[in-house]
């Protein structure tokens, strides 16, 4: 089956000399729920745009069904925006001040030119399902809770229909209490659009939780990519394990060695061999490849599973 | 077991827009000396305006601050201005969520742990004061001392700005040690060195700590004892380990089921319903509107903290 979105060999530089991509390549399969995980600087964001035609990729390619993207946003923009819809990481301040969640709600399917009555027609649906009623449509956003924004946020994303929704710490910010209903909701609609959802969190407990397959990077690299399950059992890795390592109650914690260095003098070979606690000699000279081991894609000389595991 | 601060009927009042807000409702903790007592709440429940209550760093809109927070026979809420002032920084000292806004971005690293030593022990000399901040910056685990003390914040990391607050409160040997969400806006590895220098240091800051935080797996895993907060009232105190492992009251218990289980499958857990209202005063329970366990009792009659075994207390009638 055609993956609904994939980079290949996708690098990102901004000026200075910022590599936020470095040769990244990744398929997410239609109808997929796939995380990403990663620290600060290691790309995470950048990719959500680079899917999402907002940032052009410096190198490589990136395919949308199938075709080139460049291909699809000549086509034209919007229709494009119907296909991809990103839900971002502060949804309060993502929404209008201005505008009350009435208008909000409604403005998607202004843009897209829609008919008004049958978009309001799914938009109230949406809301139904999404537990939000109908006396909260005149307020403002700052008048009502953070779920309850986040949740105006993923009516505003899903009314269009699209096929690939990129979510950005989507339970950032909101207490544990309230993730969870957010989270079922938000794998409720994955399931009934069969949407391709990709997850970028720093909530490793989340990430575990609903997704099918995971992504990990680190300063810009995929570094490890396989289904969730066996990921998380056996992590493929150094950093990988590091990462994973720190989840509350996670047997074992590794400790890494300072914090992740510069983009913009990303160490040689491995990008990781200054903080690996298995480092080699070769680590440093010899950039390692993207290759299968163990039914996943490691970025590794020496990983912890497979025949040359220690 | 002595207290070393005892909070009693702590009262903030804040003038808002839609009226006055209750931020806290009348808060009951005492904190035992030497101890790491992790105070747990999610947004709204007053934690970090408790901390800085303590710290009288509060702003224009304080309507109300009633109650006590007596610590060694001296209640920090009555204190003149000019004497708070000289408790801060010296026998109460905090670490702020934000390393990155916490130090002054004009002065080296050298300079801010120097400014604390001299408060501390005014007529050090140039020498002993720079071996005394480089002796600090190794305990915190920061390689290259003596070239960090010429550095300015902006050119160390989250994790490293963090190490240097705990640095200054190391230096500051304060009786209290308040740390307001330490580590939020730090990644995951970089936390898990603080939390471990946080775990191997309590001996050397000598005093009590008070750790806010929104992760009660993370309170459970570091703290020795556990308040629970929820919508400005303290509904839960004990021992870190058997609090997380047989809670007493509901929204403790709720809030511990919210964890997502590695291996859980099914619907992800949740409480139904919204954080209190603070401008609305509730005649009952303040959990009572999300509580699986209400009963017309719980609507009706306020629930004190009560003791429920030797310990713990529990706000909650129910609990056992």
């Amino acid at each position: 089956m055609t993956p609904a979105a994939e980079l290949r060999d996708v690098s990102v530089t901004f000026p200075g000399g910022v590599g936020a991509l470095a040769g990244v390549s990744l398929a997410l399969p239609a109808g997929a729920v796939t995380g990403l995980v990663g620290e600060s600087g290691s790309g995470k964001t950048t990719l959500c745009r680079v899917l999402m035609g907002l940032q052009a990729p410096t190198a490589g390619t990136v395919l949308f069904g199938g075709e080139p993207l460049p291909v699809l946003l000549a086509r034209g923009r919007l229709a494009f925006r119907r296909q991809a819809q990103m839900l971002l990481q502060d949804a309060a301040g993502s929404l209008s001040p201005r505008m009350t969640l009435r208008r909000l709600l409604a403005e998607p399917a202004a843009i897209q030119g829609l008919p008004r009555a049958e978009a309001w027609a799914r938009t109230e649906a949406l809301m139904r399902r999404l537990g939000l009623s109908a006396d909260l449509l005149d307020k403002y956003p700052h008048q009502v809770s953070g779920g309850q924004a986040r949740r105006v946020a993923v009516a505003r994303a899903l009314v269009l229909r699209p096929a690939l929704l990129v979510a950005d710490e989507p339970t950032a910010g909101l207490d544990v209490s309230v993730q969870g209903e957010l989270l079922n909701l938000l794998l409720d609609l994955q399931a009934e659009l069969s949407l391709t959802l990709l997850v970028c969190s720093h909530n490793l407990p989340v990430i575990r939780r609903i997704t099918a397959g995971t992504v990990v990077m680190y300063l810009g690299e995929v570094v490890e990519h396989g289904p969730t399950a066996a990921l998380f059992a056996v992590p493929a890795h150094p950093y990988t394990a590091a990462l994973l390592s720190t989840r509350p109650g996670a047997p074992g914690r590794i400790t890494l060695r300072g914090e992740a260095p510069s983009p913009v003098h990303p160490p040689s070979g491995c990008r990781f061999h200054t903080r690996c606690p298995q480092a080699q000699p070769r680590c440093m000279g010899e950039r390692p490849e993207l290759r299968d081991v163990a039914g996943r894609e490691v970025r590794c000389h020496y990983p912890l599973v497979g025949d040359a595991a220690p | 077991m002595t207290a070393l601060l005892r909070i009693t009927g702590l009262h903030l009042d804040a003038r808002t827009a839609r009226g006055t807000a209750h931020i806290l409702r009348g808060i009951d903790l005492d904190i035992a000396r030497g101890r790491i007592v992790g105070v747990v709440g999610e947004s709204g429940s007053g934690k970090s305006t408790l901390a800085l209550a303590l710290l009288r760093l509060l702003p224009g809109n304080v309507t109300r601050l009633q109650g006590q927070a007596t610590m060694d026979g001296t209640d920090l809420l009555a204190l003149p201005d000019a004497a708070m002032d000289a408790w801060r920084g010296s026998r109460i000292a905090m670490i702020f969520q934000d390393p990155a806004t916490a130090l002054n971005p004009l002065f080296t690293i050298g300079t801010h742990l120097r400014d604390v030593l001299r408060r501390r022990q005014p007529g050090l000399s140039r020498a002993e004061l720079r071996t005394q901040a480089e002796a600090a910056l190794r305990r915190v685990e920061i390689a290259d001392p003596a070239a960090r003390l010429r550095a300015y914040p902006h050119e160390l990391s989250g994790g490293m700005r963090q190490r240097v607050m705990i640095a200054m409160a190391l230096l500051a040997r304060p009786a209290l040690l308040l740390a307001d969400e330490p580590t939020t806006a730090l990644d995951a590895t970089v936390e898990a060195g603080i939390i471990g220098l946080f775990r191997g240091l309590r001996a050397d800051l000598g005093g009590s700590i008070l750790f806010i935080s929104h992760d009660l797996a993370l309170v459970a895993d570091l703290c020795d004892d556990i308040a629970v907060l929820y919508g400005g009232l303290v509904v839960e105190t004990g021992p870190a380990p058997a609090v997380t492992a047989a809670p007493a009251h509901p929204y403790t218990a709720a809030l511990l089921a919210c964890a997502i289980e590695d291996g859980g499958t099914g619907r992800l857990p949740s409480i139904p319903g919204d954080v209190p209202d603070p401008v609305t005063e509730p005649p009952g329970c303040i959990f009572a509107p999300r509580c699986p366990r209400v009963e017309a009792r719980c609507r009706a009659e306020p629930q004190p903290l009560r003791p429920v075994s030797p310990g713990r207390a529990a706000a909650c009638w129910k609990a056992a």
